[in-house]
């Protein structure tokens, strides 16, 4: 029953990074509970996520992946309907309806669906695979994927895991063989709506755009959350102010800093040497994930864990560099280090299915 | 086997975003390298601006007292009201309570309750009974500090001297200004951090302040009562001619010590804020005018001293019109042949003018530059000026007539008492002083200025006989009989100079003055008195002349210095301490 190459393949070097950084997230979350003001038991609810994640995790990597990518569909569908059913009796948070209320738990259905889409899109291009490139005719289906993804998130409105499903759906143009003359529509596309995007962009969200450019326009509302970013992490230095000395986050200058900006409080403790290790611990997450991709001889297994790796990176990617202020605020969480139940538990099956793939490369 | 082309192509797209990944890494990387090592300094410091405020605490300042130990100006301990107003609970209630006790507008009171800072004043230096008041009240968020305020318990006395101090104790003027940084003492800073929303605040450093950051104490050379007489005859005499103002200093000639110096009209330092801004410049060095008469004792002097001319020779005093080119020189009476001491004697410009010919300009400059004018006396008090005259080459033969009787040139009054005590202590140009010692706030010595002799400018011949003919200028006949003190001997010079009005010479608005040292043989004090713009007896020998008198006589009476009448002192002693200024220095004090 039990394979045992199946441990063989298992993907050690991507589990225990994963591992270090949950580790180096509490740590973090940690520093922040023990500060005057602060929700002291944020800690260990994360802690509580954080395991059933990784029981998840378990059951997950037990069972086949070929099979969640078959299900993909009805995972969307599920999924889809949970981010539907928000928007009627969802708990409006910040200004904007996000949450799910069951009982005790919130659940935030937008960060589970992030990964259905690319379950879904995995299953369509597997299954729709020849030797000849894609063709513009191909992406009539994942673009109707798109739509109905899209929109009701936008209408949360969520522009973050918005803008994350977009550029998931991009993502996919870059890794799969299709027809090179195909670019210049898409790319035509997205220079032409780009700017009617400004149009539709809720007052608040343009002001984050143009606080983005110019921080100084608006210094205590719109551009606050930016400064105050740059500052902390501007101010640790080379080797930080230490474990619950930033004086930033402790005095709680830095607003949202246990989800989306956890980032810079980690900077202003641990200075650029925490900040190069937590960067180089996602490199090598990174890394490990386009290897799964590349050594998969299998086109669900291939597509869904380069989809997923490119995710990750993205999710990565944004959240720092809007940390660092090179671009604008959106609701985007570092995955596995900020805190938020749901974005832990969906990043855990996400990894999950990620490792599942890993341990069965060779059939 | 048919998909193998399109697996190869995923795997190539791969390998490319890897690729692509690794950039945007170093981006971020480098980014964070950015802002965590080259602008680190910068946002530390934006950060520290923002969480935390400090606010300077003065120490006790140090007192300055007289040359006897009389406290001039004094620092008391008041309570300052401050308030951190993110721990008041209800801000508008408390201002209601405060505003009247303080006696401020409401929303004053109101907008600093509710700053976002986490430290303010509310009111600095608040009375006594409006502290207790306020304590009565028990809000909470409200505290005192102690400061310390600035007292002058003597009043007027002084006031241009010594100055004053701004709200900070930040000295302004005066002594308070130019020995700031020595009588302040090592200020503290309290610092006061907050939260993002100014609730919690942790204050530190609210012990009340040590010893050790008191402030030095001043002992100057200034007498209280010498001041004060000053001070009282100035005021007659410019009350009595209804004048502008008036200047009057009075100096050790031996040592340069400043005894007094006054300045009228008179301000009360404690209420300064009802004075006239006017009021507050000490004239004795920061205001200049043309001398005058009282000049022609140090042109006569140096020509004497070069040798050029003797004390018995003759001149011509062309019967009061003298033609020098184009220019006419006055004299006030119409005079012949005078000797050198008639020409002082009786004020005669002529004489003067021909005096300083024989001498030379060059010669002239010079001993005026030797006798320490237009050049800063270096007495160390703010805003000094060093008077004018008109550059060596574009003088002309008139204007060194001119300046031969004190026309083209300007000094300060301190300058001119200073001369004046060279003639009165046998030749030597003293380093006036104000300050005698400074001393710490346990009692040590950290300075004691001894006097110093700037230059010897003539001998103690040539002295001896510029003494001679100023004792001339007081007796019967002269210009300044009016100077004479009954029992003592005084040399001295009257001025009258016409002030400069649009662009000449007025003949209504004049400085009159006088200056001279007695007793004039064993010489205890110089004294220099003037009177700016009197609207009544208009010269230096009409109200100058007897508010010297006066001065002296009172002076003298309170130094117990012997009549002239009396037996002259020890010569023996007279000579050492002419020679070694110094030792007189101790011998005053002992």
């Amino acid at each position: 029953m039990f394979d045992r190459r199946l441990i063989a393949h298992f993907d050690f070097t991507l589990f225990f990074t994963v591992l270090l950084i949950c580790g180096l997230g509490v740590l973090n979350l940690n520093s922040l509970c023990s500060s005057e003001g602060n929700i002291p038991t944020l800690f260990y609810k994360q802690l509580s996520w954080m395991l059933l994640g990784l029981f998840f995790l378990l059951i997950i990597i037990n069972i086949n992946y070929i099979t969640f990518i078959r299900y993909g569909y009805y995972f969307h569908a599920l999924a889809l309907f949970l981010v539907l059913l928000v928007l009627f009796i969802g708990k409006t948070k910040l200004g904007s309806q996000r949450w799910l209320v069951l009982g005790p738990l919130s659940l935030q259905p937008s960060e589970l669906i992030k990964i259905t889409f690319m379950l879904a899109l995995s299953k369509f291009f597997a299954e729709n695979i020849s030797d000849k490139p894609y063709n513009l005719l191909d992406f009539f289906v994942p673009f109707l994927l798109l739509i109905i993804t899209f929109v009701p998130i936008y209408v949360q409105p969520d522009l973050g895991t918005a803008g994350i499903i977009c550029l998931i759906f991009a993502s996919y143009l870059f890794f799969l063989n299709i027809n090179k003359k195909m670019f210049y529509p898409f790319l035509g596309l997205a220079t032409a709506i780009l700017p009617c995007v400004w149009f539709v962009l809720k007052d608040y969200q343009k002001q984050r755009i143009l606080v983005f450019l110019e921080p100084d326009l608006d210094p205590l509302h719109a551009g606050y959350q930016l400064i105050q970013s740059k500052i902390a992490v501007g101010s640790g230095g080379f080797l930080g102010k230490g474990f619950k000395l930033g004086t930033q986050s402790q005095l709680r200058f830095l607003p949202e800093q246990h989800t989306d900006f956890v980032f810079s409080v980690w900077s202003e403790e641990w200075g650029l040497v925490g900040c190069c290790l937590v960067i180089l611990l996602y490199f090598v997450f990174f890394y490990r994930g386009m290897r799964i991709s590349y050594n998969c001889k299998n086109f669900y297994g291939a597509y869904f864990a380069a989809g997923i790796s490119f995710f990750f990176f993205l999710q990565f990617l944004i959240n720092i560099c809007m940390t660092v202020g090179l671009f604008p605020v959106v609701g985007v969480t570092l995955p596995f280090f900020s805190y938020g139940g749901s974005s832990i538990v969906s990043c855990m099956v996400g990894l999950g299915i990620l490792l599942s793939i890993s341990m069965r490369t060779l059939k | 086997m048919v998909k193998m082309k399109s697996r190869n192509e995923l795997s190539r797209n791969i390998s490319f975003i890897a690729m692509g990944f690794m950039v945007l890494f170093s981006i971020a990387t480098l980014r964070a390298y950015f802002l965590q090592v080259l602008k680190s300094g910068e946002l530390t410091e934006l950060i520290q601006s923002q969480y935390r405020t400090s606010v300077e605490l003065m120490p006790h300042r140090g007192t300055v007292y007289d040359r006897n130990g009389a406290e001039l100006a004094a620092s008391i301990e008041v309570e300052s009201l401050y308030a951190h107003p993110g721990l008041i609970r209800d801000t508008r209630a408390a201002a209601k309570l405060l505003a009247p006790i303080l006696d401020l507008p409401l929303h004053a009171v109101y907008r600093d309750l509710t700053s976002s800072k986490p430290f303010v004043w509310v009111q600095r230096k608040v009375t006594p009974t409006q502290a207790e008041q306020i304590r009565a009240l028990k809000i909470e968020g409200l505290g005192f500090l102690k400061e310390s305020q600035r007292f002058y318990p003597q009043k007027e006395i002084a006031a241009q001297v010594l100055g004053f101090v701004g709200v900070d104790s930040q000295g302004l003027e005066g002594i308070e200004r130019q020995y700031d940084s020595i009588i302040k003492g090592k200020s503290r800073k309290l610092f006061a951090d907050r939260d993002a929303k100014g609730r919690h605040v942790f204050v530190e450093g609210l012990q009340p302040s040590d010893q050790s950051r008191q402030g030095n104490d001043l002992l100057l050379s200034l007498d209280k009562n010498i001041q004060y007489i000053a001070e009282k005859e100035l005021q007659a005499a410019v009350t009595l001619s209804q004048a502008k103002s008036g200047t009057a200093i009075v100096m050790d000639p031996w040592t340069g010590e400043v005894l007094a110096s006054a300045v009228c009209p008179l301000f009360n330092p404690n209420q300064r804020s009802e004075t006239d801004p006017d009021a507050w410049r000490n004239r004795a060095i920061t205001d200049i005018y043309e001398p005058g008469s009282t000049f022609k004792t140090f042109s006569i002097a140096s020509a004497i001293e070069e040798g050029t001319v003797k004390p018995t020779d003759m001149f011509f005093c062309e019967n009061g019109a003298y033609h020098i080119a184009s220019h006419v020189i006055h004299d006030h009476g119409s005079y012949g042949w005078l000797d050198v001491a008639n020409i002082i004697k009786h004020s005669s410009n002529i004489g003067a003018s021909k005096i300083s010919r024989q001498l030379g300009k060059e010669q002239l400059y010079q001993y005026i530059r030797r006798f320490g004018f237009t050049a800063e006396t270096g007495i160390s008090l703010p805003a000094e000026q060093s008077g004018f005259m008109p550059s060596l080459k574009n003088c002309s033969e008139h204007t060194q007539g001119a300046i031969s009787f004190g026309q083209s040139i300007t000094v300060t009054p301190l300058q001119m008492v200073t001369a004046y005590s060279s003639i009165a202590n046998g030749g030597m140009l003293m380093q006036p002083q104000i300050v005698k010692r400074i001393v710490d706030s346990t009692g040590a010595v950290v300075k004691q200025n001894t006097p110093v002799m700037k230059r010897r400018v003539i001998s103690e011949k040539t002295a001896g006989i510029m003494r001679d003919m100023l004792k001339q200028v007081v007796a019967p006949g002269g210009t300044g009989t009016k100077a004479a003190v009954e029992g003592y001997v005084v040399a001295g010079k009257t001025g009258t100079s016409q002030k400069i009005d649009q662009g000449g010479y007025s003949h209504s608005k004049v400085m009159a003055s006088f200056a001279g040292f007695v007793p004039a043989d064993a010489p205890r004090l110089a004294i220099i008195v003037l009177v700016d713009e009197p609207q009544r007896m208009k010269f230096g020998g009409e109200i100058a002349a007897p508010a010297f008198s006066r001065m002296a006589n009172a002076i003298l009476n309170y130094l117990h210095v012997p009549p002239d009448a009396a037996p002259a002192q020890d010569p023996g002693l007279l000579k050492e301490i002419r020679t070694e200024p110094v030792k007189l220095a101790k011998l005053d004090e002992a």
